[in-house]
């Protein structure tokens, strides 16, 4: 039976003690979709995504997966959900193959097809390597590998890419594009916006247990950061004078480079009209959409991860 | 509960035992060189024997018997001292903490004593006053010293009573209490089965339940179906094979090399069963309470190793003195002990039952505890 919505969350509503970890959340994931929770650390992201895997229980509101109440039908939800947990870890001296068949018997998976899973998590040549030699991107490869043991019909992945280097993120990115590719459901969270411009058909930004923007990625950007930054190096100080005569508010964000938030396209070319007819000389230029970013810092005022926004968003 | 689940669990277990080499020499190689060194240390401690040096100054035949007398039967090693050299001098240069000086004149003193006229008794010329006064040079701070001189007054006395050609009053008669004679060896393997399987099932329980939820492998568990009362059961099954494993080996060291002689029964299995329950049990419910891998090892630290030398594994209990003997009654592992060395050495079907019936119920108790206390989902 296929439904509409994988996943269906009603008023959800999760405290620890007097922390309110995910407060009064409504959304839903249609079957076949990557869905992706964006958010910095702490705003809930594990919580929620742990209590519709079934291992928390909610404070409050109701849960549905594959059309089943969570708190209610853990026996018959988990045989059809695969998890990748954060920080995921194995039997130190298991090699990848074994883990894998280990985690396929759980399940009671007699056709698991491990060499299959091996090749999409793309560890052929390491097949007989024991966990504990793994890297860290090698682990998370082999966490998805598991993940799908059961052939499940939701996929869920709790930061799959958290404190890997560039490459090995890369990598794992991979093999999630496959599984989309595949038409798997799969729920995501992170704190990469890179992340979830890239997979999810549907980002929801998560910020102090509540939801504060969702859509696709396109439609949170033109709804809440529909603007251009355009950036200009430059040495000379004349550049920003002119831009600044003309009613913009550039920013100099080093001793090169000048940023201009501007509306409209037409903005770009009167700027550089105006440079060009002044005779300043600019080095390189670079006009630029802004990234989800730019929505997070807009709706709450605060950096996804810190350090990566300077005097202009995007 | 599924079979194939517990199968799984049990392949990756032993998977990782196998190749895990500090896994390996605790649960296999740690007993078995205790049971070398200790069966070595003692070997002898059967038939001891003291060494005593002796300085003969009569030179006579009479004197030669006395030293011959004081071997008591090959108990005591004699050294004889060249009547020539000073005896303290060679107590102090040879380190030697006892000599025992015969004095000129023994020979005579003795025929008078005895009234010896031409070699036959006479009693007209017994001299019941006439005696004879041996020398101990001795080093007081040395503690077997006491010891010999005790035996050697025992057997002065006899030899006086003797003399006084009166009967003895307080004869002696043997009876051995066990069915066989046993050698310390044979008391102390059980104590080292007690003592690893012990070891291995608390250590193996804080793995099961702090370390493997530490590094997270507990979360990704609950997120398939394999239920708590299964893992429980898997790690539980495990240990029993781990503590058979490590007896074994113990039990086939002990025949091959010092050709021990014990009761290998269906006790055994009880017990070490039973243990496993009441360690496994200890273990859970510590890590319950101290939660950080490292806590949890510290704890179950605390309460192996005065167990260890409390519960009489390598000695026996008599040798404590009695607070501690009461303390000893209060600890599991005491009645492990107790109860595998009347399966296994003295051969008492009773005691076992009652020593077994004691570990049992305490260990099906912490056990239940300790499932309960297990969590398995985040329960917050």
């Amino acid at each position: 039976m296929a439904f509409e919505h994988a996943i269906d969350v009603e008023h959800l509503t999760k405290r620890y003690g007097d922390l309110l970890a995910v407060n009064d959340i409504s959304f839903h994931v249609r079957t076949g979709e990557v869905f992706a929770f964006l958010g910095p650390n702490g705003a809930g992201k594990t919580t929620t995504v742990e209590v519709i895997e079934t291992i928390r229980t909610p404070s409050s509101g109701t849960v549905r997966l594959l059309g089943m109440d969570v708190t209610r039908r853990k026996r018959d939800i988990v045989p059809r959900i695969g998890v990748l947990p954060q920080g995921f870890s194995s039997f130190d001296r298991i090699t990848v193959r074994e883990t894998i068949q280990y985690y396929a018997r759980l399940f009671r998976c007699r056709n698991t097809d491990v060499d299959g899973l091996i090749e999409l998590a793309n560890l052929k040549d390491k097949s007989k390597e024991q966990f504990k030699n793994l890297s860290g991107g090698l682990r998370q490869r082999l966490g998805i590998a598991i993940a799908l043991v059961n052939d499940p019909e939701v996929v869920f992945l709790d930061e799959p890419t958290t404190g890997l280097d560039p490459g090995a993120r890369r990598e794992v990115w991979e093999v999630l594009l496959s599984l989309k590719r595949n038409g798997k459901t799969v729920f995501l969270t992170t704190h990469y916006m890179e992340e979830a411009e890239l997979l999810a058909d549907t980002v929801a930004i998560i910020s102090k247990g509540r939801i504060i923007a969702m859509g696709s990625p396109d439609e949170l950007i033109e709804g809440n950061a529909n603007y251009l930054v355009l950036t200009l190096k430059t040495v000379d100080r004349a550049p920003f004078e002119i831009i600044q005569k003309m009613g913009f508010e550039p920013v100099q964000d080093s001793h090169k480079s000048i940023k201009v938030r501007v509306e409209h396209p037409d903005d770009v070319l009167r700027i550089l009209n105006a440079l060009k007819s002044a005779g300043a000389s600019s080095l390189s230029l670079d006009v630029r959409k802004p990234n989800l970013e730019a929505v997070f810092l807009k709706l709450t005022g605060e950096a996804l991860r810190e350090g990566l926004v300077e005097g202009v968003p995007g | 509960m599924s079979l194939r689940v517990i199968g799984a669990n049990l392949v990756v277990s032993i998977k990782t035992f196998s190749r895990e080499k500090s896994a390996m020499f605790f649960t296999i190689a740690f007993p078995i060189i205790l049971i070398l060194v200790f069966g070595t240390i003692f070997l002898n401690q059967d038939n001891v024997s003291f060494g005593l040096h002796v300085q003969d100054l009569d030179q006579t035949h009479s004197s030669a018997q006395l030293v011959k007398g004081l071997e008591f039967d090959g108990k005591v090693r004699i050294t004889l001292v060249e009547p020539a050299t000073n005896a303290m001098q060679y107590a102090k240069d040879n380190k030697v903490n006892l000599v025992l000086v015969i004095p000129r004149g023994y020979e005579r003193a003795l025929a008078r004593r005895l009234g010896l006229v031409g070699g036959l008794p006479n009693a007209a010329f017994r001299d019941p006053n006439a005696s004879v006064t041996v020398t101990y040079i001795y080093d007081a701070s040395a503690s077997s010293t006491s010891t010999k001189i005790q035996i050697l007054r025992a057997g002065f006395a006899l030899v006086n009573q003797g003399m006084s050609g009166q009967p003895p009053f307080i004869r002696a008669a043997e009876t051995s209490m066990l069915t066989k004679k046993y050698r310390f060896i044979e008391f102390f393997v059980p104590g080292i089965i007690a003592m690893s399987v012990m070891t291995s099932s608390l250590s193996g329980a804080v793995t099961m339940n702090a370390e493997l939820r530490q590094t997270g492998v507990i979360r990704k568990l609950s997120t398939t179906p394999i239920t708590r009362t299964d893992w429980i059961l898997s790690n539980i099954l495990y240990q029993v094979m781990l503590a058979v494993i490590s007896t074994m080996a113990i039990i086939v060291v002990s025949y091959a090399v010092f050709s021990v002689r014990l009761q290998i029964d269906a006790w055994l299995f009880v017990f070490i069963v039973l243990e496993v329950f009441a360690f496994g049990g200890i273990g859970m419910i510590l890590t319950r309470v101290a939660n950080e891998a490292e806590s949890a090892t510290a704890a179950a630290n605390v309460i192996m190793f005065p167990m260890m030398f409390l519960s009489g594994s390598f000695f026996p209990l008599e040798m404590m003195p009695g607070f501690l003997q009461t303390i000893a009654r209060i600890l599991p592992l005491y009645y492990v002990n107790e109860g595998l060395r009347a399966s296994m050495v003295s051969v008492d079907h009773t005691a076992a039952l009652r020593y077994s019936a004691m570990i049992g119920v305490f260990g099906i108790v912490v056990l239940v505890l300790g499932i309960k206390t297990t969590k398995w989902e985040e329960a917050k």
